[in-house]
């Protein structure tokens, strides 16, 4: 084991591909005989269909086909997007896909496309939030019962659901979930703070924005088996789901993750139940790239969210109780919702004496409801930390000072009802009281001012293997499912080499698919590197058993006296004792070898969670003029457990904090009152570009994670949690105004400031 | 995102590319920026797309104290000419090196701009500050007629069947002069969402043009407080900037770019 390969920074191994534009991609791969797929999108928010007319398409020159949903081999009666790929008789979104045109060219299926015609007959669509709840209110979804859709919550985070019990409240049936986490007595522990604070929060549809739209091939081989290959996030849960489509076995599926170009939370099998049944239904190959604007209206965006929060405490700054309801807009996705997740992280990672947490998924006639980085905490993050912010300004407390005094350590029960594992809250405080911004804010010139803000991110676990073999050129393969994502499989080489004792770039990792790679879950949730990473280290380790075994016979010493370095395998105090791990595989893989390949199988189930916390400064100055905020300077801390690379765990923190910046600024997806998408194009949708990022410190802090590969954690999601709030706050400490609605944009600052009423949500 | 099936031709020349215009369907092509993004969404599908990209229509010159640029000049020609280097023409080279990236800034046209007249677009309100008129050519022949005149609405100009867009001709403002541009940009297009174009004479007369409020670009009538001009503009607003919001940002701007003017025109004394 060689220790001193972990925490030195090294390049991506997927960088020079993707740089020098040879990464081929799920669209690229040449597929003998393949079709193109364009879909219908419904141009209504809730709708009847009466007729698809395909008539004037097929007749287009190169036109194969013109798919409904009763033309694919479905096995489901469901309404989730798995089980209907295409809408049945009822749409409840304007963007979901209606038909699909397949044809012999890229050109013929857009000709075809155009030439589709569906009659509708419009229902009321029901777009606001608050408005659906209303017992009485319309339907968001009349003629189908809706399904489960499989367990795509839980890929994400270890959450627990809260109880989930009937409530005494009347709601409508858009209401699909109910979530209360409630413990100690909230109204005695209000009545007895000093300060208490509350205030309504909204956040809009946010979308993922991918570089890369998503893109999937489905056919079928001689042996009638599927093949899929796409832009996923998850292999084996695309498998599973496909399963359920189409009612196949497990082994009649393949699922080929191809390098992703970004994901963010938004590829969990959304497209490929689409594909492959045009491919079933055709027997042909068919490929679906979607446009940017097919991908903006019909995808899965985080949703929009409506908090209203209350919370209280001593003039020592000691939380009292937190109370809040929490509405989360599940849009057409009855399957699953982050209520369970929004309403553990609202508490923060912080100690409270009593709370009432509520939370409420709503179906509504807007997207299809989808994960996107650390889905549920920014929404959450958002309302109590500026409130937090709030309340330090009321108790005229230092707001660092005030959140230690409160910070959450190891055994401390939370909101879940769980103690929480290792957690570095104080110790990321601590540090980022530390950075020379937060001493100037005083000192600003008018205009300016500087926020902070943090947020945690609990971590997923689900059981992986991987495999690791040396081969007779001394090098290693790591081969695991896991889809490459944020760097995973860079962090996998040096966990490999330093479990095993070799250099680094002798190392190359393989992403397998689900006929041939050893079992791991979806690359989200933040536990790739705490899971498969582990699984990674073990058959790094099981590998060196190997080798040090065959070279205990060749050197004639017992294996506890050597060790591996550097790819060579010598005695412990004698190193001129030694022989190489490319000579023993020589030896071993070859016709009368004497030794077992060099190889080594292991896996992981890891129980105890491993949280990361991140904790922002944001340095903004506001025109007072035009409401124009301009980030000027941002500074994150984060507990990363164990920095295996830093220069790929610091650009995880840049990428969160600029992602949590366009949040904060830019972002948001609008629907007209009748539910119509208004922005579909990058036209209308900004988000963050190079020339709006300021300079990002970095700071990283490590509380190693007692089960992680060499202490390391997932860090993928805690970055983005709270980097809005502390621009939020910035902007509350520069000019006074309490933004409660994201984004910021102009207009809405410059309202706050000129004491006009900001705009509500329709 | 693939155009529906169009005839190309490249022309040769300007009378080619008239000849070739006849065609009632058939559309310039320039730098393609605002022609190719609405052909691949099919909302404009001509029958024929005429290449003028190659036409000897490109360049900035000065003649008898009047700027002339080319319809083809890019924007990132603009930014590289000696010719525009003074207080005076500043608001254009301001206006031009915020467009876009440099990608759009090296196939998109300055006339391409002006035919587009798209009611954000930042260009417009610039040229009418500087008091610009369109050059155009048809085959009934040459005319020049004031860039306020051409602008008639959102994306509709006076531009005839079969004509062309050939150059913009300006005055040189005199000795003393300064001229700005600035805009508060949509955060997603990059478009105006209020844009305060101000020329400053030496003795303190201003022109300013605003673009983003209206149908088109428009000039303030002089003399009067442009606060109190754009109470009586009608102004419209969107889900992004209300009416209120717009009203107030282009007097905010206008302030600004009368007093960046001012100073530039303070420089060239």
């Amino acid at each position: 084991m060689n220790e001193t390969l972990i925490g030195v920074a090294r390049p991506r191994l997927d960088a020079p591909d993707k740089v020098t534009g040879a990464t081929r991609f799920a669209a690229d791969g040449h597929v003998h005989g393949l079709l193109h797929a364009r879909p219908i999108l419904s141009t209504e928010p809730h709708a009847r269909i009466r007729r698809v007319d395909r008539e004037a398409a097929l007749s287009v020159p190169g036109v194969v086909a013109v798919l409904v949903a009763t033309d694919l081999p479905l096995a489901t009666s469901g309404s989730d997007r798995t089980a209907e790929p295409l809408a049945r008789e009822e749409v409840v979104f304007s963007g979901q896909p209606v038909a699909l045109v397949v044809a012999e060219t890229e050109a013929a299926a857009e000709d075809g496309a155009e030439a589709v015609e569906v009659e509708y007959e419009a229902l009321p669509a029901v777009v606001g939030l608050e408005a659906a709840m209303a017992p009485g209110a319309p339907l968001a979804r009349l003629l189908e019962e809706a399904e489960g859709g499989g367990d795509l919550e839980s890929i994400h985070a270890g959450v627990d659901e809260g109880e989930q019990e009937a409530d005494e409240e009347q709601l409508s049936g858009n209401v699909v979930d109910t979530v209360n986490r409630r413990s100690g007595d909230v109204a005695a522990a209000f009545e007895a703070s000093d300060a208490v604070v509350s205030g309504t929060f909204r956040t809009p549809w946010v979308y993922q924005a991918y570089i890369e739209p998503q893109v999937a091939t489905a056919w079928l081989e001689s042996s009638g088996t599927l093949v899929v290959s796409t832009s996923t996030q998850g292999s084996f849960v695309t498998r599973r789901e496909l399963a359920r489509a189409f009612d196949l076995p497990l082994e009649r599926i393949r699922i080929v993750a191809e390098p992703l170009g970004g994901a963010f939370g938004g590829k969990f099998a959304l497209i490929e139940p689409l594909v492959a049944g045009a491919a079933l239904a055709l027997r042909r190959p068919v490929r679906l790239v979607l446009t940017r604007r097919d991908d903006f209206q019909s995808t899965n965006p985080q949703s929009a969210q409506v908090t209203h929060l209350r919370v209280g405490a001593r003039t020592d700054g000691t939380f009292t109780a937190i109370e809040a309801r929490m509405l989360v807009d599940r849009g057409s996705n009855t399957g699953w919702g982050v209520e369970g997740i929004t309403t553990q992280l609202v508490a923060g990672p912080y100690r409270w004496k009593a709370h009432d947490l509520r939370g409420y998924g709503v179906q509504t006639n807007r997207f299809t409801f989808g994960a996107y980085r650390a889905p549920g905490a920014p929404t959450a993050a958002f309302a109590l930390e500026t409130l937090l912010d709030e309340l330090a300004g009321a108790l005229g407390l230092d707001p660092i000072e005030m959140r230690l005094r409160n910070a959450v350590v190891e055994g401390d029960v939370g909101v879940s009802g769980n103690p929480f594992p290792t957690i570095g809250a104080v110790e990321v405080l601590e540090r980022l009281r530390g950075h020379p911004l937060w001493h100037e804010r005083g000192s600003l010139p008018p205009g300016e001012g500087v926020g902070m803000a943090a947020g945690y991110w609990p971590g997923g676990n689900e059981p992986a293997a991987a495999v690791c073999r040396v081969d007779a050129d001394g090098t290693m393969t790591v081969v695991t499912s896991a889809a490459d994502m944020s760097g995973v499989n860079t962090g996998f080489a040096v966990i490999a080499a330093a479990a095993f004792g070799l250099e680094p770039d002798k190392v190359r990792v393989v992403t397998a698919d689900t006929a041939t790679g050893p079992y791991a879950g979806a690359s989200g949730g933040s536990k790739i590197t705490y899971t498969v990473g582990k699984a990674v280290e073990g058959a790094a380790r099981a590998a060196r058993v190997k080798v040090l075994a065959a070279a205990s016979q060749e050197l004639e010493i017992a294996p506890d006296d050597l060790e591996v370095v550097d790819g060579v395998v010598r005695a412990i105090g004698a190193p001129d004792r030694s022989i190489s791990v490319e000579e023993i595989a020589q030896k071993a893989l070859r016709f009368g070898g004497r030794y077992e390949p060099i190889e080594g199988h292991a896996g992981s189930a890891q129980t105890a969670g491993a949280p990361s916390v991140a904790a922002h400064l944001a340095h903004v100055r506001v025109d007072r003029e035009t409401g124009e905020v301009e980030l000027l300077r941002h500074v994150i801390a984060q507990d990363v457990g164990r920095a295996l690379n830093p220069a790929l765990v610091e650009g995880q923190m840049r990428g969160g904090t600029t992602q949590g910046m366009g949040w904060a600024l830019f972002e948001q997806l609008e629907h007209d009152e009748s539910g119509h998408l208004l922005t579909s194009s990058f036209l209308d949708y900004a988000i963050p570009v190079a020339d709006r990022v300021p300079e990002i410190d970095t700071l990283i802090v490590e509380v190693p994670a007692p089960d992680g590969p060499f202490g390391a954690k997932g860090i993928g999601e805690a970055p983005v949690v709270a980097a809005a709030p502390a621009i939020v706050n910035a902007v509350a400490a520069a000019t006074g105004a309490r933004m409660r609605e994201l984004p910021l944009t102009p207009p809405r600052v410059w309202a706050a400031l000129t004491g006009d009423a900001p705009r509500e949500n329709p | 995102m693939i155009p529906a099936p169009v005839r190309y031709a490249r022309a040769a020349d300007v009378h080619d590319a008239l000849v070739l215009l006849a065609e009632p369907d058939a559309r310039p092509l320039a730098g393609g920026q605002s022609l190719l993004p609405v052909m691949k969404l099919r909302i404009v599908r001509p029958s024929l797309v005429v290449d003028i990209s190659r036409l000897d229509l490109r360049g900035v010159h000065i003649h008898n104290g009047e700027l002339h640029l080319g319809a083809l000049t890019t924007w990132d020609d603009l930014l590289r000419v000696e010719e525009l280097r003074r207080p005076a023409l500043s608001a254009i080279t301001e206006c031009a090196a915020a467009i876009g990236d440099l990608q759009v800034r090296n196939r998109g046209t300055v006339g391409g701009s002006i035919v587009h007249a798209d009611p954000a677009s930042d260009i417009p309100a610039v040229l009418l500050a500087l008091r610009a008129a369109v050059k155009l050519r048809s085959p009934n022949g040459d005319r020049v007629i004031p860039l306020a005149n051409f602008l008639v609405g959102p994306f509709t100009t006076a531009l005839g069947a079969q004509e062309l867009v050939t150059g913009i001709v300006l005055p040189i403002p005199e000795q003393g002069s300064g001229s700005a541009y600035v805009s508060l940009e949509h955060p997603a297009s990059g478009f105006a969402v209020a844009g305060a174009a101000v020329l400053v004479g030496p003795s303190e007369e201003r022109v300013i043009a605003l673009t983003g409020l209206t149908g088109t670009a428009f000039v303030l009538p002089e003399g009067v407080d442009p606060a109190r001009a754009l109470e009586s503009t009608e102004i419209f607003g969107d889900r992004f900037a209300s009416t209120a919001y717009r009203r107030r940002l282009a007097v905010v701007l206008v302030e600004r770019a009368l007093e960046r003017a001012a100073r530039r025109a303070e420089e060239d004394r």
